[in-house]
């Protein structure tokens, strides 16, 4: 059974990028094909009587939000008048009812070359141009397992802790769809690459005052497994679709965490740190909004009475759970938490009214208040994993992973808890993820040459040199950052070394804060006068006035401003010190006087007690 | 050839049987010349045919349970199955990966030993094709074949063997023993599951490799509307394309494969496989070079096996055509074996002895088979049987 006329063909194909029309042509010629000679149509077309699938690839996402955000106006506004459900009443559900949720997450590898084929990956190339024999599973061809795809998907599962398996091996998972070539996607089914890992969230990692928990929550990964992705389909209304092979057999990595979260916000931001910890170790470039990472929740609920049924399930070790569904192919993390929240309800309103929650596999759409039921239970198939005879089992050398382990960047959370806990430092953890996400890292840099140059000014004074860290991020975060506003970052508009002149001037306080302020925005405009240059030029430094030229100046005032004095003493308004305080600041050279010492010395001439015995 | 390569007497083709005809009938003519016609064997029978009738001067087929050396032995040619990994199987058309290997036939065995010598290199556009570095390790072991140890495998002797076979088996053994070669019985206790456990394995993975076959991206489709609300987009097309053979094995592979009975039929399976391996191992002298353990020749233990290559003559082509699939499957039952373990085989031609008029002048097929690697050795004793038969 060879197809021998086309062997030479084939082996040489198989070294020019993936462009198969030639060998196409020379086929249709071929006496082997003229018993059944096809019409010359450029596209294959095949006619069904089936539904299109709902269209979730193709309407651009903007419209879908903006399409979901005016239908939830709309029907708040209908329903405004009566809540299905009152906060009171879905406190009290909630208490009675415990969420678990497991995430399946499948992201793309960034790598050169697809899984099992040497064709090049692609994202948006023209349809159907980077295709080897084996990924449109032409009869006769074979895989080969491309070893560096390996390498991301090592340093994927070693930033989530886990244990790399020595022996891994691929299996065939066996579904029919025409997006799945072979009939079969190749994937790890007995023996994945990676189990065991875990990932904490911190507190910092939750958007404001939203984290359910107080201290940081560690959610266990089950395994990680490579496999192979599927084929694009593009739907063209109203009944074609075409399939673009040009992604199918691009490596996959798939993430399972053990159902070990218990709120919807919890699994939003699991889906989220997992995306940007895989974006920090450089294994996946595509985020969720370019279709790379795409989501899977299963979502159960069980009461917290802790009554263990007859029925209770259990996952891989977490036991006493209820029946669960799968909601498949949510595209955001918003999408997430509101699938989530959606099918929580649901199930609970069932369980409440005497119902059964069905393993089922549902579906979400933006803008959906429910989730909807795309597959039941005998519609649930049977993938008949058999391990794939054409592949060797992989073997990963300990020497490699010490060696990524080694050389993977430091994680998001290390550095935080670095800024956090050290005393050069000590800024607070959510001042700490803002300066790490901002700039890709730049900032940070900055940052760090800030302190040293503040280190260095204060070597010899501890108690100044302990506030160096937390001033600096300060002063880099929000006075640098109200000044950029939406400005792309540049190290060279402050050079570091000027933006510490200025805090050790304050720090030393030879400069109010006020000047400080507008020496950096001097700067910042362009000036390019060293900080103590201008700061003579402009004759900043503070010249702290003599304790008799206060009293010079409080006097002046008060016999200027008689009739205040008089409501103050003898109307006991002992506030309106302050007013004093105000005028004695606007008459001096700015920043002269200091309001402490100013209202001091009013009180001690009014005869007032000093203020914080009021 | 048998579609798909599944079949055992290449009657299930959309082209028609493949047909041995009567000799010195005139040349053809069938029934009408009062002469049977008989199977040709499958499923590589149209190659096994072409050579008998000297249109080629050799020809390949794929042997998975025995597709080269059952036409072989039924039209009287030399059928050889080289070790599973020697010849690439880039471009073959995949039935089950973990079996099939490209066999050669020819109607001597210096013809298919030349065909043989050409093909037998690494190529690495095949996954499965043995590296360069095992190869020079195998080659690193060369027997003399001034006197062999020649294994009998009792447990061949089975009820249903044709007595023209079994005589002709023992003629075979005693000429090589005339040679100088000493002859050992020898027990394979798994052969009686062998035959089981291939038919659990091989379907298994055709219905993985044939769920391609769709016409979506090649091939030809059912005409007008395929897929319906109930079924899967690609149902009719499959159903029109795939004959009833082929169907049958997908189906049963698909249910040895399902989650109900994967572990009582596809895991069972192997297990047995992996036994068969063993026995193989314990009886030959030679250790087996893939296994990593014991690389010492044992002392007791043979060098080759010699036994028949189907337990009956080529049968009437009527008999066969409307069999029991279960009867067309025992036809295997010698070959299968040597597939599962990957073990290099041969079939050659022997004149059927004894005064059974209705075989005279015909021939029954011998196999030899050897330790793994041992392809050379193989078609060695294969040449001094040809020689002293």
């Amino acid at each position: 059974m060879l197809v021998s006329t086309c062997r030479t063909a084939l082996a040489v194909l198989s070294r020019r990028p993936y462009i198969c029309q030639s060998c196409l042509q020379r086929a249709r010629q071929l006496p082997l094909t003229s018993a059944v000679r096809p019409k010359p149509t450029s596209a294959r077309a095949l006619q069904s009587d089936t539904k299109p699938p709902p269209p979730n690839d193709d309407t651009p996402f903007r419209k879908l939000l903006k399409d979901a955000a005016k239908k939830k106006r709309k029907e708040d506004r209908a329903s405004s008048g009566s809540p299905k459900v009152s906060h009171c009443d879905r406190d009290a559900r909630l208490s009675k009812w415990e969420l678990t949720v497991g995430i399946e997450i499948h992201a793309e590898l960034n790598t050169a070359r697809k899984l099992f084929s040497q064709a090049a990956t692609s994202v948006n190339e023209e349809p159907n141009s980077h295709v080897a024999l084996f990924d449109v599973a032409f009869p006769g061809s074979q895989p080969h397992f491309q070893g560096e795809t390996l390498i991301p998907a090592l340093r994927a599962a070693l930033a989530l802790n886990c244990d790399i398996q020595y022996k891994s091996s691929f299996d065939r998972k066996h579904y029919f769809y025409q997006d799945q070539p072979a009939g079969y996607q190749i994937t790890q089914y007995y023996e994945p690459f990676a189990r065991d890992g875990s990932i904490t969230l911190y507190p910092h990692d939750f958007p404001a005052g939203a984290s359910p928990a107080n201290g940081p929550v560690t959610i266990g990964i089950k395994q990680v497994q490579m496999e192979q992705d599927t084929a694009k389909t593009v739907h063209q209304p109203p009944s074609t679709h075409l399939l673009d092979f040009n992604r199918v057999s691009h490596p996959l990595i798939e993430i399972i965490t053990l159902p070990q979260i218990h709120h919807p916000t919890t699994a939003a931001v699991c889906v989220r740190k997992i995306q940007s910890l895989l974006k920090a170790v450089n294994s996946v470039t595509a985020g969720m909004e370019m279709g790379g990472l795409r989501a899977d929740v299963n979502v159960s609920v069980r009461e917290r009475s802790g009554q263990s049924t007859e029925q209770s399930q259990s996952y891989h070790g977490v036991t006493g759970l209820g029946q669960r569904t799968e909601i498949k192919n949510l595209a955001s993390v918003k999408a997430v938490e509101d699938a989530i929240i959606a099918e929580r309800d649901r199930q609970i309103e069932l369980l409440e009214n005497g119902g059964v929650v069905e393993g089922e596999t549902r579906g979400w759409t933006l803008g959906s208040k429910t989730t909807r039921r795309l597959r039941g239970k005998e519609g649930e198939i049977d993938y008949r994993y058999m391990p794939d005879p054409d592949i060797a089992p992989v073997i990963v050398g300990r020497d490699l992973v010490d060696h990524l382990r080694d050389t993977l960047p430091i994680l998001s959370d290390d550095r935080v808890s670095t800024l956090v806990d050290d005393k050069d430092y000590k800024l607070t953890s959510k001042d700490a993820s803002t300066l790490l996400s901002l700039d890709d890292g730049e900032r940070l840099d900055y940052y760090y040459d800030v302190v040293k140059h503040l280190q260095t000014a204060f070597a010899d004074q501890p108690a100044i040199l302990a506030r160096t860290g937390k001033a600096a991020g300060n002063w880099v975060l929000m006075e640098l950052g109200s000044l950029l506003k939406t400005e792309d970052w540049s190290e060279t508009r402050v050079p570091s070394d000027q933006l510490a002149s200025i805090i050790a001037h304050v720090l030393r306080k030879q400069i109010t804060g006020r000047t400080a302020k507008l020496l950096l925005s001097t700067k910042f405009k362009g000036d390019a006068r060293a900080v103590e240059q201008i700061i003579a030029d402009e004759d900043m430094l503070l010249r702290p006035l003599s304790r008799q030229e206060y009293l010079d100046l409080a006097q002046s005032l008060l016999e200027e401003k008689a009739d205040m004095v008089k409501v103050i003493v003898e109307k006991q308004q002992h506030k309106k010190v302050k007013w004093f305080v105000g005028q004695m600041m606007a008459r001096s050279a700015e920043g002269t006087v200091e309001p402490g010492p100013a209202e001091a010395v009013l009180r001690e001439l009014l005869h007032l007690p000093p203020a914080d015995e009021q | 050839m048998d579609e798909f390569g599944m079949g055992s007497h290449n009657t299930h083709s959309c082209f028609g049987p493949t047909k041995v005809m009567p000799r010195g009938g005139g040349g053809g003519g069938g029934e009408a010349e009062g002469g049977e016609i008989r199977s040709a064997g499958g499923s590589s029978g149209g190659s096994a045919v072409a050579v008998a009738t000297e249109q080629c001067w050799a020809a390949l087929g794929t042997d998975t349970g025995g597709s080269v050396r059952l036409p072989a032995a039924y039209t009287g040619v030399v059928g050889f199955k080289p070790s599973y990994g020697l010849l690439s199987r880039w471009g073959v058309i995949a039935y089950a990966n973990s079996l099939d290997t490209v066999g050669i036939l020819g109607s001597d065995v210096e013809r298919v030993e030349g065909v043989f010598d050409t093909l037998d290199t690494y190529d690495p556009q095949d996954p499965t094709s043995l590296p360069p570095s095992t190869r020079s390790r195998l080659a690193s072991r060369t027997k003399t074949s001034s006197s062999l140890k020649i294994g009998i495998p009792l447990d061949y002797s089975i009820s249903s063997l044709d007595p023209a076979v079994r005589t002709t088996w023992l003629h075979s053994l005693a000429a090589l023993q005339a040679r100088g070669h000493t002859l050992h019985p020898v027990r394979l206790p798994t052969t009686q599951h062998a035959l089981s456990a291939y038919y659990v394995i091989a379907p298994a993975e055709a219905s993985s490799n044939l769920a391609k076959y769709d016409g979506v991206r090649y091939g030809s489709r059912a005409a007008g509307v395929d897929g319906t609300p109930e079924s899967v987009l690609f149902a009719k097309t499959r159903d029109h394309g795939l004959g009833p053979e082929v169907q049958r094995r997908i189906l049963l592979g698909a249910f040895s494969l399902s989650a109900q009975a994967i572990d009582n039929y596809f895991i069972q399976a192997q297990k047995v496989r992996r036994l068969v391996q063993q026995d193989f191992d314990r009886v030959f002298a030679a250790p087996n070079r893939l296994v990593v353990g014991e690389q010492e020749p044992a002392d007791e233990g043979v060098d080759v096996l010699l036994c028949p290559t189907a337990p009956v003559i080529a049968p009437l082509l009527e008999e066969v055509e409307n069999q029991d699939p279960i009867h067309a499957y025992m036809n295997d039952v010698f070959t299968v074996p040597a597939s599962l373990a990957g073990l290099p085989a041969i079939s050659v031609p022997a004149s059927i002895q004894g005064d059974d008029a209705g075989a005279a002048g015909r021939s029954a097929g011998m196999q030899i088979i050897a330790q793994y690697g041992d392809d050379r050795l193989v078609l060695d004793v294969a040449k001094q049987l040809v020689e002293a038969t």
